[in-house]
């Protein structure tokens, strides 16, 4: 019993942590919130413009 | 004509169009007015050939610039039509002629001049430039830049609404052989006791990595203050990453040239004053073979844009076509613009 007990504090404590940090993420007010996602996203792009912008324009179009 | 269109911006289109064009930093433009846009000139190579192992980093620019490449990727917002007429009348003069029409801002007509002088310091560059435009209610903007000596180069700029001169500022800058240093007053009212007073420093630590730091201080009667701020730029083979922190905040750009077509600017700012951040993406086409240039954006405020140039040859004709879409305020803005020369 206690150990069930104890098991489930820990989960309710787990999900205490899960859903404090589902609001922080979704807390469009936040000023620190709004500076990781936006951190984030400077980093995507910069990954994006690295990886994903080696294409040629002016290359021939293949023969079907 | 030629040494002309070399000493000033590479697009003519900026000249009239609103916000801060042009003069960068310390100027904050009413709006309706922009400062005439004058490209800096590129960096000289230190000492020349009698550069010895000691002085082998290279000039670092200037402080402005360093978020410059980045911000050219980026689209300008265009509103209404536009007619640019450029006529270059020599080698040393050239003249524009601006009709704007516009439901946000006042339509109305610019006249703009430019004049190179013929104190050559370059291949694409020459001294004294006298850059000035005139609109129809009599308003002025007007810039000189002249270089003192090889290394000194000084910049006068004043703007006027009507009657009134609302922006005046002297900026003096040194280019040592791996550093750039300047200092800018504007609007100094010695009856009043007023001004602001700029200074930058940029150093070159290794030949991709640059150091600098910029201090602001203002003063007016009762109340003075100064701000300062740091900056690191890293430039790589085909790209930049420039830095800066503040107590005002932060902004980072990342420049990436991919090819020969393709550039792509990634931006973040960080406002502590505002507690606002933002982050931006562009990219700019470039197909010469087309004639075409075409850039685009969107970033975190869900605001799209986008700008298509072309060049209608054999005519000496520019087509442009921008597009402002703002989701989360449900506004748009378009705009159309055509130059002439």
């Amino acid at each position: 019993m206690s150990g069930s007990n104890g098991k489930k504090g820990s989960s309710s404590g787990v999900m205490e942590w899960i859903g404090s940090a589902c609001r922080f993420a979704a807390d469009r007010n936040d000023f620190r919130r709004n500076l990781l996602v936006n951190l984030g996203l400077f980093a995507a792009g910069v990954w994006v413009a690295r990886n994903l912008s080696d294409f040629d324009l002016m290359s021939p179009q293949p023969v079907t | 004509m030629g040494s002309v269109l070399a000493a000033t911006s590479p697009s003519p289109a900026p000249a009239a169009a609103g916000g801060s064009q042009g003069v960068p930093g310390l100027v904050s433009v009413p709006p309706g007015f922009t400062m005439p846009a004058v490209s800096s000139v590129p960096p000289t190579s230190g000492s020349g050939p009698s550069a010895d192992a000691e002085s082998s980093l290279p000039n670092p620019g200037t402080y402005e610039e360093c978020h410059r490449k980045c911000k050219e990727v980026y689209p300008l917002q265009m509103e209404g039509v536009r007619l640019v007429v450029n006529k270059g009348l020599s080698n040393h003069f050239q003249v524009s002629h601006t009709v704007t029409l516009s439901t946000l801002a006042e339509s109305g007509y610019r006249f703009g001049s430019t004049y190179v002088g013929s104190k050559q310091t370059g291949p694409a560059e020459s001294f004294p430039v006298i850059v000035g435009d005139m609109d129809n209610t009599g308003s002025l903007n007007a810039q000189i830049i002249h270089q003192l000596t090889s290394a000194v180069r000084s910049k006068i700029a004043i703007q006027t609404q009507q009657q009134k001169f609302v922006n005046w500022q002297c900026d003096l800058e040194y280019r040592g052989e791996d550093f750039t240093s300047a200092v800018t007053l504007g609007n100094p009212d010695v009856l009043v006791g007023s001004g602001i007073l700029v200074a930058h420093y940029l150093q070159s630590i290794t030949p991709g990595l640059a150091l600098g730091g910029e201090m602001v201080y203002h003063r007016r009667p009762g109340e003075e203050g100064a701000v300062t701020s740091l900056l690191g730029r890293y430039t790589g083979d085909n790209y930049v990453a420039t830095l800066t922190l503040g107590g005002a905040g932060a902004h980072a750009t990342y420049y990436h040239r991919a090819n020969d077509q393709l550039q792509i600017g990634v931006e973040f700012e960080a406002s502590t004053r505002m507690q606002e951040t933002t982050t931006s993406l562009a990219y700019q086409l470039d197909v010469p073979k087309a004639n075409l240039l075409f850039k685009g954006t969107v970033d975190s405020n869900w605001v799209v844009g986008a700008t298509l140039e072309k060049k209608l040859l054999p005519l000496p004709l520019t087509l442009a076509l921008g597009a402002f879409l703002n989701h989360r305020k449900h506004k748009f803005q378009c705009g159309f613009g055509v130059t002439i020369g």
